[in-house]
């Protein structure tokens, strides 16, 4: 059989080059996720606030541009030498050697997004191509990754991280982000696992294979977007257990002494005896880490509720 | 009647395949489910052949174990007079070249994030057919050949835009892109409205004429084989029981079993019954021994030959097999 063929007899425009434009696939997609998204109250307030920790993030940089006194870690007033309560000077006061508190919270803030993302997108990388195998492969790569998986998931990634701090003295921030990041994926690992499972064996996948595709085409090209959304949900909910981890680190003294992150201000608070002498201080960390990691829950969860019921549906094969 | 004599494309020789479930690492076994028992059969090069048997009979295991998404526990698959249980690497990609499946659900055979342009071009981007180009012109030729007309309109479209007949077209075009010389269709209308079956059979049936490529064809109704197929096999409980032309083995059925397909046929009015009645109303505790599969819901069985050993094919005469005691 030669190419021509397959030419039919009534072709009328031989060209095909006149290609109608269409949006792409998937912002398509992304802009029909959104209108069910938006109707979500949880979500709405979720990404609202996310909206509002992202600005605070971006005017870090301000402060200490204004002047340098306002610098997170190394501003010292010199006028002032204990901590202060609000004031014009120092809109949420100041700690305990004269660092401004609101410019500390403003750092906070991008410390908080670099350390959540960064360690989530590891995790989620990890755990999505550790799953996609996993289920696909099947068999003892299966059983050993699912294993070596459980293994992991049961060891406290916070008692690591201290052990680890203790052997090797203070961590800097990526190192703690790694460590979280690659005690966090055998979550998302187990549910890409099965949500590959149930593709694995659905029609298009066998049309791949009959058309001679190679495994590595089938899970990129096949497998990969149809468990992307599933993984961008998974993010969201890791981007907050790594922004707990990393402030509970602070916290107790192990986060990374050249960073101004909330929980090490809340650590400073701590230290310093000014727990129960400055709310001003005390406060607003507390109150942004609580905000920001249920910003990030609610936006997951509304993003559950736009994947849900697509999940349902293709789950049903016959 | 087409009857193009020639060498056997396909071969299937005594092919078994056990599904076992329940096993464990250990070797513990469960349960044991006989889906295909020494299946022997030849098809010929250029002519449509037909595999109808109930859910559950066999026939899509079959050919599943042709294109090799599962190997047979025994008996050999030639193709071309060539061994392909097990194929690995090039030859295997040689193989896929020749050999493409339509598949029953156009709902869950094309990938939902992929446009039509990328499914349909995809077997040429695996075996690296073309460049960009001339990929583009082959896809709309297929489109075409698939009566998907004019094809610039359906490039960019996604399958959730489009029905289940465009859908099983593009899973045509899919399939026939790299001009294979055999083509499974399994049950490529069974998610489809009987017009537009009617219009797939119609297609199935020029691809044939223009491409002369072989077919399988798959389904579990007797009337689409009768209208589509040179020659049938039905296959019951993983055996198969009777063999022969269409025509004939439809309009003459000799296997109770196939007369009982017959029978549950719909038909308009009375006057075209058969009524063979071969189907027993209660069905008869299964042999413990060796059998005939259909001895339980035979009317026509024999007690002491039919409960006591499983029947051979025999050969009615030159293209009719069947596989009963009482021939």
């Amino acid at each position: 059989m030669s190419d021509k063929n397959i030419s039919s007899p009534t072709r009328g425009n031989t060209s095909c080059h006149a290609a109608d434009r269409h949006r792409s696939h998937w912002v398509e997609r992304f802009l029909d996720g959104w209108s069910v998204y938006r109707k979500n109250t949880i979500g709405r307030i979720g990404l609202t606030l996310l909206g509002l920790f992202a600005l605070m993030a971006l005017v870090s940089f301000i402060p200490q541009w204004v002047s340098p006194i306002y610098h997170p870690m190394t501003g010292v007033d010199p006028l002032i030498s204990h901590s202060t309560g609000p004031s014009m000077r120092h809109w949420l006061g100041t700690d305990y050697i004269g660092r401004d508190i609101f410019s500390q919270l403003l750092a906070g803030a991008r410390i908080a997004f670099m350390v959540g993302i960064s360690s989530a997108l590891i995790s989620i990388l990890f755990g999505t191509s550790i799953g996609m195998v996993a289920g696909y492969a099947g068999r003892r790569t299966d059983l050993v990754l699912m294993r070596l998986a459980d293994m992991i998931m049961v060891m406290p990634t916070l008692l690591v991280v201290l052990i680890l701090s203790a052997l090797f003295g203070q961590l800097n921030i990526w190192v703690i982000v790694l460590v979280i990041a690659l005690f966090r994926w055998p979550g998302v690992a187990r549910v890409i696992r099965s949500q590959t499972l149930s593709l694995r064996h659905r029609p298009f996948i066998e049309a791949a294979r009959v058309s001679g595709a190679s495994h590595l085409r089938i899970i990129f090209r096949h497998i990969l977007p149809n468990v992307m959304p599933l993984a961008l949900l998974y993010m969201t909910f890791r981007v907050t257990s790594a922004i707990i981890i990393e402030a509970a680190l602070a916290f107790l003294g192990f986060g990374d002494p050249g960073t101004v992150s909330w929980g090490m201000m809340l650590q400073w608070v701590w230290k310093t005896g000014h727990m129960f002498q400055a709310p001003y201080w005390l406060l607003p960390p507390g109150i942004c880490i609580s905000l920001i990691t249920m910003a990030f829950y609610m936006t997951g969860r509304a993003m559950d509720d736009v994947l849900d019921p697509r999940l349902r549906k293709e789950e049903t094969q016959a | 009647m087409n009857t193009r004599v020639s060498s056997p494309i396909l071969s299937m020789t005594d092919v078994t395949k056990v599904y076992r479930s329940g096993d464990s690492l250990l070797g513990a076994s469960g349960s044991r489910v006989v889906a295909l028992d020494r299946i022997s059969l030849d098809i010929n090069a250029g002519e449509i052949f037909g595999l109808v048997g109930e859910s559950g009979s066999g026939k899509t295991t079959a050919s599943r174990l042709i294109v090799g998404l599962e190997t047979p526990d025994d008996g050999r698959i030639r193709f071309d007079g060539k061994d392909i249980v097990g194929l690995k690497g090039r030859a295997r990609r040689e193989f896929t070249r020749q050999v493409q499946v339509i598949f029953q659900d156009p709902y869950q055979s094309l990938n939902a994030h992929l446009s039509i342009f990328d499914a349909v071009c995809e077997p040429l981007v695996i075996h690296g057919i073309g460049d960009r180009a001339s990929r583009r012109t082959r896809v709309c030729e297929a489109l075409e050949t698939a009566e998907l007309t004019p094809p610039e309109v359906y490039l960019n479209r996604y399958p959730h835009q489009l029905s289940g007949g465009q859908r099983q077209r593009v899973a045509i075009a899919r399939a026939m892109i790299l001009e294979p010389r055999f083509l499974i269709a399994d049950e490529p209308t069974s998610m489809l409205d009987a017009s537009i079956s009617f219009q797939i059979f119609r297609l199935l049936h020029r691809l044939r004429e223009t491409f002369g490529v072989t077919m399988l064809f798959i389904t579990h109704s007797l009337a689409a084989a009768r209208n589509l197929c040179d020659r049938v096999g039905v296959i019951y409980r993983g055996r198969l029981v009777e063999l022969g032309t269409a025509r004939e083995t439809i309009m003459h059925p000799r296997h109770p079993y196939t007369k009982a397909l017959l029978d549950a046929h719909p038909r308009y009015g009375g006057s075209n019954h058969h009524g063979f009645g071969t189907l027993l109303d209660v069905e008869r505790p299964r042999p413990e021994t060796d059998h005939c599969l259909f001895y339980p819901r035979c009317r026509l069985a024999v007690e002491n030959t039919c409960n006591l050993q499983a029947p051979k094919m025999k050969n009615l005469d030159a293209a009719h097999r069947v596989s009963c005691f009482l021939f």
